[in-house]
Order: structure tokens, then sequence, then C-alpha cells
């Protein structure tokens, strides 16, 4: 049950990417589809090569037009309105950290416990330094739009402006994740002394992909330097693409040691990291079009793997306390809220990075729904599937997890003692797990071919035809059933309680399953009674019972002096440490009839359920011996 | 009053003068949005008073004192833990020099140099936005590096005194208000003078007899550049030198400081315990990044005492302003001499300029502030 929605899910993802896949590909046949791409390459790789060998004489060429340009009154127009534009913007956000700068000090200087609380703070930090950068953005960008600027000036001061606003947004995403000089708040399992180096390649690699980003379409806009940009753009790329070949060797190369040497031996992440890197690289050499996908592709790999690790990082305080020897008073540590948080997290990447494709292709979501492109439609219908299972499988985890912990909470020490309030839950909670897995898994089924656009209204018909023939037929058991509910819900008996049913078959409930009832008659024999046909039902188990028996006497014996006697007797048995704590209220007797020779007493005592029998004994054991000890003799027979 | 009191003093008079000369330059400046005729005629009022003697003194003389106070205050540094505002002010000071050298010369001693060289704003604005542009950039550089500079040297002063609560919220906008506007007004003073330039023939041949007189005497005024920078460049090595020195000479002496909270902090003997908890990412309060001046990284110290440098007059002083009590030191100036310190942060992390203004609605804040839980 674990396994299927989990199955389910990983199969529609990759469905779903591949069906993506081909209908990118279009019409063609692989062949000719390899063929074209190689020419592409080709061709591409001749491009590069050119944009290499004439990008110096073009630089130079550029270099003297920007001098000549920013050597002007418009350069010094152009650039008076940058400042004034960015300290527009820095006054707006120095205004805001006056105010802010505090509350940030105490997010950052509180005392963090644990990696979920470091994300709370995480939260709370980015808030607070986005709503800044926030702040800038707006001033800056106001402020821009009140000159006049010479012409060819705006969109070099526009490049500048989102420059900036690119490399401060990474550099609160990195401050935030990786919180370089601040070990508690970090967000990754990283080690201290590498956080400072990790964020600082990331700024690096952030920054390179930012500059090949912009420099060189305005460079190609400005001027028409089409070689430089492409060299520029060749440069970036290869020095990012080094930089995170570092990366992932430096930092990826050992994982945390786990289980020491017990560890299976596991394909090294720093290779595949690198291969990751190194097939992003390639595609883009071959074909920039395809290179944003890939790399989206690549990321969202990379996420894949590393995802287990970064979300059981939340939960790692646990995990070592549960652990540990001294809490055992805590609840132990559940790994099943981190596992639901998993198989959610990884969906959302994925589909984070269907939609950083869709935007990167510029396919408008809403005509993606819309389109007739039936592989498309199977795309988006498999992502639902995965989707219902994802949600299923949270559904179930929950519903499991509950049941599970409450059973186990009330399984030790209860097992044995006889009829108590959880031998109700012990027959209840499995039922309820059969039931809730049965039920998800037709739900997860029949709506999964509803989304995949299988008409399942005729099966739900058909099921209705034959559930309508089967339910005549079944009827019986259905009511049995439903009568079981409705017992158990009424806490009519429970395992372990002696009762009688309306049949006049009785015994000890000894399972409750889902027709009928088990009950063990005190002489062996085991009946099977279904609920149906249980009627009316008896529990001697529950409370208390009295029990009463007569004491027929001589006619010549003193009533009121037996009747203390027998008061006498049922003082001492409540005081006795055997029978006395069985006893609910004390034996008592007094004359009920005189009858011809024989004055009959009658005698009744209140004791726990079951025990009245062994009492009883005991109560004529003693009353016999009192009676003996005055001298009293039984009525005699005649 | 003692040396430190007495240097720092005249580092805040000399900046102080320097913000008032280029606050009244900058105001100057703002006037071109109106027009340029505006700007020449308020410039014998705002200006002038720089120009006569007493103020060219004061002006000069606080420029070389404050340069000089910088200087020795690299010098005297004792590690690298500083704070972001600190960095950049720092750095903004040094590049000031340097950048500004040219202009000075072009406005002041040009005209000592050559008689009949006038440098109107007139003039100015032309070799800027027509003849020599890379001067301008220069200019529009230093103009930004030295209001940032200028600005984060007052509102660091100014925010700590109880004064802050009415004025602040006008200083704080006047204080962005003048540059954009000066910017602003450099901007359509440009614009109007490209505009002679191309269309009123006279004018334009004033400024040009009045370039070429410059010109003549570039290679003098480039040799008294080169001079100065020289010298400065010399200076500024010699202070980084005796820092590193500083740095250098004790670094295998470590010793420990432990805090309040189970904190322990390990550094160079001779650090202040500021410096000990910056460079250790130990929670603690500075708002005035070790001047000494706002009281907020006072610490109590709850054993070797006798190991801590005894307090100097500033820290004295600032202690009795915020009422501290008997074994209270300031963190930022009590230096550790030898091991075995240990100490109780007493405000919390977060404290800002308040905890310096207004001191009493601190004093109730538990002492315990590295251990708040998130709330």
């Amino acid at each position: 049950m674990t396994l299927l929605p989990r199955a389910a899910c990983v199969v529609a993802l990759l469905l779903a990417m591949t069906a993506s896949a081909f209908a990118a590909s279009g019409d063609h046949g692989l062949a000719q589809w390899s063929i074209g791409a190689l020419t592409q390459a080709k061709a591409r790789i001749e491009t590069l090569a050119g944009d290499l060998a004439q990008a110096p004489a073009e630089l130079r060429r550029l270099n003297g037009q920007t001098r000549a340009s920013l050597m002007s009154g418009t350069g010094v127009r152009g650039f008076t309105y940058l400042l004034i534009m960015l300290l527009a913007g820095s006054a707006a956000e120095w205004l805001y950290w006056t105010y802010a700068y505090a509350p940030l000090r105490a997010i950052q200087s509180a005392s963090v416990q644990s990696p979920r609380q470091a994300l709370r703070v995480g939260l709370r930090r980015l808030l607070l330094a986005g709503s800044g950068l926030m702040l800038f953005t707006v001033a800056t960008i106001g402020a821009s739009a009140a000159f006049s600027w010479p012409p060819g000036v705006q969109e070099l001061v526009v490049a500048a402006t989102l420059l900036v606003l690119v490399l401060r947004l990474a550099w609160v995403v990195v401050a935030i994740v990786l919180a370089p000089g601040r070990p508690p708040l970090r967000l990754v399992p990283v080690a201290p002394e590498r956080a400072r180096w990790l964020a600082a390649l990331a700024m690096t690699v952030v920054c390179l992909l930012a500059l090949g980003r912009f420099v060189p379409d305005l460079i190609e806009r400005i001027s028409g330097a089409r070689h430089a940009a492409g060299a520029f753009r060749f440069i970036a790329a290869t020095a990012a693409a080094l930089l995170l070949l570092v990366v992932s060797f430096m930092f990826f190369g050992r994982a945390v040691r786990g289980a020491g040497a017990a560890r299976m031996p596991r394909f090294p992440r720093s290779f595949l990291l690198a291969l990751l890197v190194a097939a992003v690289y390639g595609i883009w050499l071959l074909a920039t079009a395809a290179a944003t996908i890939a790399a989206i592709a690549a990321v969202v790999v990379a996420l894949q793997i590393g995802l287990r690790d970064m979300v059981f990082f939340f939960w790692q305080s646990d995990a070592a306390s549960a652990t540990g020897p001294k809490d055992k008073t805590e609840p132990e540590f559940d790994p099943v809220l981190p596992s639901i948080v998993l198989s959610a997290a990884r969906f959302m990447v994925v589909l984070l990075g269907l939609g950083a494709c869709a935007i990167a292709l510029d396919t408008p979501a809403a005509e993606l729904a819309m389109s007739e492109s039936p592989m498309a439609r199977l795309g988006l219908r498999v992502l639902g599937v995965a989707t219902l299972a994802l949600l299923t499988h949270a559904v179930w985890i929950t519903v499991r997890t509950a049941i599970d912990q409450r059973l186990s909470r009330i399984e030790p020490g209860d097992a044995h003692e006889g009829p108590n309030a959880s031998a109700r839950l012990l027959t209840l909670l499995p039922l309820l797990r059969v039931t809730a897995s049965v039920f998800l898994v037709v739900m997860l089924v029949l709506s999964s071919l509803w989304a995949l656009g299988i008409e399942i209204t005729p099966l739900l018909a058909g099921a209705g035809v034959v559930g309508l023939a089967l339910g005549f037929g079944a009827q019986a058991l259905v009511r049995d059933v439903i009568a079981g509910i409705f017992f158990l819900a009424e806490d009519a008996f429970r395992i372990g309680e002696y009762i009688e049913s309306g049949t006049s078959t009785k015994g000890t409930v000894e399972r409750i399953t889902l027709r009928t009832v088990a009950l063990r008659h005190h002489n062996g024999p085991l009946h099977f009674v279904p609920y149906g046909a249980l009627g009316t039902v008896r529990n001697n188990s529950r409370d208390w019972v009295i029990e009463k028996f007569n004491l027929p006497l001589p006619i010549d014996v003193d009533s009121e002096k037996i009747r203390k006697l027998i008061k006498k007797v049922g003082e001492d048995m409540m005081a006795d440490p055997e029978v006395g704590p069985l006893m609910l209220q004390p034996l008592k007797g007094k004359l009920q009839s005189i009858d011809p020779g024989v004055k009959i007493f009658r005698c009744k005592f209140q004791t726990a359920p079951g025990k009245q029998f062994d009492v009883r004994a005991q109560a004529l054991k003693r009353i016999e011996d009192a009676l003996k000890a005055m001298g009293v003799g039984f009525a005699q027979g005649r | 009053m003692h040396a430190p009191t007495v240097l720092r003093n005249a580092r805040l008079l000399s900046g102080l003068v320097l913000m008032a000369f280029v606050t009244s330059h900058l105001g100057n400046l703002l006037i071109g949005i109106h027009s340029l005729a505006a700007l020449e005629t308020w410039r014998a009022t705002l200006m002038g008073p720089w120009k006569s003697g007493a103020g060219l003194a004061l002006l000069l003389g606080s420029a070389c004192v404050h340069v000089a106070l910088g200087l020795y205050a690299i010098s005297a540094r004792r590690s690298l833990a500083m704070s972001r505002t600190d960095v950049v002010q720092l750095g903004l000071g040094l590049l000031t020099p340097p950048l500004l050298l040219n202009h000075v010369v072009a406005t002041y001693i040009a005209g000592e140099v050559t008689p009949d060289f006038d440098a109107t704003y007139g003039m100015m604005l032309a070799v800027y936005w027509s003849f020599a542009p890379g001067y301008a950039f220069q200019q529009l550089f230093v103009v930004v590096i030295v209001w940032i500079h200028g600005a984060l040297g007052l509102y660091a002063w100014l925010v700590l005194k109880p004064v802050w609560r009415r004025i602040g919220g006008l200083v704080l906008p006047v204080l962005f208000a003048i540059p954009i506007l000066a910017l602003v007004g450099f901007a359509e003073s440009g614009k109007e003078v490209l505009e002679k330039l191309a269309n009123d023939a006279s004018w334009k041949t004033h400024i040009t007899d009045n370039l070429e007189r410059i010109v003549k005497v570039t290679t003098r005024l480039e040799t008294f550049q080169t001079v100065v920078l020289a010298v400065y460049g010399g200076l500024l090595l010699l202070g980084i030198g005796v820092f590193a020195a500083r740095m250098l000479r004790n670094r295998w002496e470590s010793v420990r400081v432990s805090y309040d909270g189970g904190a322990c902090a390990q550094g160079r003997r001779g650090l202040s315990v500021l410096e000990f908890s910056r460079l250790n990412d130990i929670p603690h309060a500075h708002v005035c990044s070790a001047r000494g001046r706002c009281g907020t990284c006072r610490v109590h110290v709850d054993s070797g005492a006798q190991a801590l440098s005894p307090p100097n007059a500033i820290e004295r002083r600032t202690l009795a302003r915020v009422q501290a009590g008997e074994g209270d030191r300031l963190a930022c100036q009590a230096r550790v001499l030898g091991p075995g310190v240990c100490v109780t942060r007493l405000l919390p992390a977060h404290a800002d300029a308040s905890a310096a203004r207004v001191p009493q609605e601190w004093m109730a804040v538990d002492p315990a502030p590295a251990g708040e839980p998130a709330p």
C-alpha cells in the first residue's frame, strides 16, 4: 500500500516527462531528428569558433565606441541619472533598515535549537530582507521613470539595475540558506567551515551566469557586435561550468558519514553532479535553445538526489534525541512526517521544473491546457494522476500513522488484562485501517481513470448493477456488517466479556471480525454468531453483578441473631485481603419467608462481574462455619 | 582631557566641518535645478566663506586632520572585526582623497597659479559636460562616495543622541535629498551649459580662453598632484603596515573569554572583548561600532577583571552616562590581556540606538541575551 502510490507517482512523472519530450520533438522520426540535431550542433560549433576568433577585433571596436559615446554629454547625463536612481533606492532601503535592523538582529541572535526553528527564522529573515530589496527595487525603478533618458542609455541602465537586483536577490537567498557565519541558522546540511566557501562559490557562479545573460544581450543590441557577445557568453558559461565542477567535487565528494563501515557503497554524488554539469554544458555548446531545459532538468535531478538529506535534516535533531537514552518518555522519532514532506517536496520540485520549462519555452499554460495535442493532454493528465497518487499517499500515511500510534500506545501492558476500554480500539482500529486502505485504493483507481480521460460512468453503472444483484444476494451479509459496526460503536461488548445473545447463545467474546463474533461457551464450544443474528445482547461483564442465594434454616432459630451473623460474615469478607477487593457491597441477609418447619433467609452481595461464583462459595463456606460455631444446623429436608 | 578623547573629538569636529562644506557645495549645486545664473549668483553666498582666509584655513586644516586621523585609526586597529557600515565607511573614506584631488586642484589651486583663471560653475560644468567628460564620471563618483561616508558618520553620531527622537525624522530624508537634488541640479545645469555652448559664441570663447590658461599650467598642477598622492599613499601604506604589524605581533598568544550562556571565544591577547565576540560569531550588541559612545556593548565582568585593560576616559564617561553598575565594562574598550576573563552581556544583541539614547528603558531587560528562545 505504501509502495503503490509512490510507484504510481514516479511512473506518472516519468511518463509526463517523456510525453513532453516527444511533444517537443514533433512529428519527425527519431533518425531524422538526430541528424538534424547533429547538423545544428556542427553549425553551432563553427559559429562559436568564429565568435572566439573575431571577438578581439570587435571588442576593440566596441571599446572605442563605448568610450566615444560615454565621453559626451549623453554619457554624463546617463551616469548622473543612474547614480540618482541608485541613491533613491538606497535611501528608501536605508530608511527601511533603520526600522528593520533591530528586529533582524533579534531574529538572528535568538538561540535556535533545531533546524525546523531555523527554517522559521529563515523565513522571517527572508521576509525582512526581501521587503528591503523590494523597496529598493520599487524606489530605483520609480526614480528611473522620472527622467527623460538620452536614447540608448535606458537599456544600459535597466540592464545594470537588473544585474544589481539579481545579484542582491541571490545573496539574500544564499545568506539565508547557507547562513555563512551562523551555523545554527543553516537550512541545509553543510559543514560550518565549508559554508563560507560554498556561499562565495555560489555567488560567483550566479554572478557569472547573470553577467553572461545580461551583458551579451546588451552588446548585441546596442552595437550589434554579435561575435563579441557570443564569445562573452562562451567564456561566462565555461567559467560557470568549471566552477560548478569544482563545487560538485569539493562539496559533495564525501557524504556525511552515517552508519560508518556498515554502509553500502553508493554511486558517488560528486561524480553524478559533475556529469550533470558537464551534460548541461555540452548541450549548451551544441544547442543553446535546449540548454535552458537541460539546465532545469539537471537542477531537478540534482535536487531529487539531495532532497532526502535536505528534508530529513529538518528532523535530524529528533532522530538524535530519539536514539539517545535519556529521552525514553518522549514519543520516539517517527520518520513518517518527513517522508510525507519528502514525497511532496519531490513532487513540487518536478512540478516547478515543468513550470520553469513552460516559462522558458514561452508556452502559455492556459493554451497548453486547452490545446488538442494528444501528447500535451496526456502529459497534463498523467500529472493529474501523479498529484492524486501523492495526495492518496499522504492521506494513507497520515491515517496509518494515526492508527498505528494509537494502537502502539494501548498495546503494552493492557493486552492480557481482560476486558477494558482499549479492547474496543483493538478491535476497531485494524478494521478501520483495512477499510481505509481499501477505500483509498478504490478512490485512487477510480479518480486516476477519470483523470486519464477514461469514462468511468459505465464502470460505475455496471458496478451499480452488479452491486444491486450482489446486494440482494448479500443482504444478510450487509446487515451483519452494519449491525456489527453499530455494536462496536455503541460498545455493546468487547473482547473478553461474557455475553448472552438474544438467541440464548452465550460465552466469552474471543474474536470480533467484520461479520461475526466468536463466543466461547464456558463448556468449550465456540459459537460464531453473525451480528445480524445477535439480537438483544446481555452483557454479563459490565460494572457489577448482584448475586442472591437462599439459606434455609430450622424454624426455631432467632432471626435477628442470624441476620447479625450474616452481616458479621459480610464484614469479615470485606476485610479479607483476598475476597474483599472483589466485593463492591458486603454480604447481607434477612428473613424472607417462613415455610412450614423452615425459615428461609435471603442473602445478597455485589461483586465485580465474573467474580460472583467465587465469592458465593466463600460466603457459603463462612456462613456454614459461623452457623456451626453458633450450634445451628441447616433445615432438614423432608 | 585624555588623548583618546581629544582624538575622537578632533575627528568628529573636522568631519563636521567637512560635512558642512560639502553640504553648502551640494546645496549650491542644487540651485542649478533653477538655472545656471542662479547657481552662479548663490556661489558667493554659499561658497564664498570657504574661500576667505579663515574659511580656507578651517577647511584645509579639517581635511588634513580628518585624513590623518583616519589613517591613524587604521594603524590603531587591532583586528579586522568591523561592522559592515565600518567597512563601507573606511573604504569610501580611503577612496576620497585620490578621486577628489584633481577637482580641488582645478578649483582652488589653479586659481592661485594662474591669476586670471576663474573657476566658475559654468566653467567647470562646461569641462565636465563637453570638454573632458571623463572628469565628470570621477566627480559624480566622488559626490556619492563623500556623501555616503559623511552621512554614515553623521548618522552614527546623531542617532545616539536623545535629540534624534525629535530631529531624526527630518534629518534622514534631508541626508538623502541633498545628494539626489544636487545631482539633479548638476544634470539640469549641464543641459543648460551644453545649450549655451552651442548657441552663445562669446560665452564659448570665454570658456575656451579660460581653459587654455589652465592647460598651460597643467604640468605644474600634475606634479603637485603626484606629490600629494605619493605622500598620501605612503602614509596609507605606513598605516596598513603598522596595523599588520600589530595583527602579527602576538598572533600566537591565544587566550579565551567565556560568556554567559556557556559561549566561549578564543582570540589573540590584546583584542577587546567585543572583538572576541565578533571574531567568534557571538551575538553582541554594538551600535556605535567600537567607538565607545553608545554603551550597548557593556558587559558585567564576572571574573578576571584584573586581566582586562583599565578603563580609559571615554569608557568612564560613557559608563557614567548609561548608569552602569559596579564591575561593568564597555566590551569595545576593555582589552583582554590575560586568561580567565568571564563576562555577562548586559544588553540583548538586538539592542539598537535607543539603548544609547535612553539607557533607563533597557535597564530592565533580563541580562540573558543569547539564551532567549525564538518567539
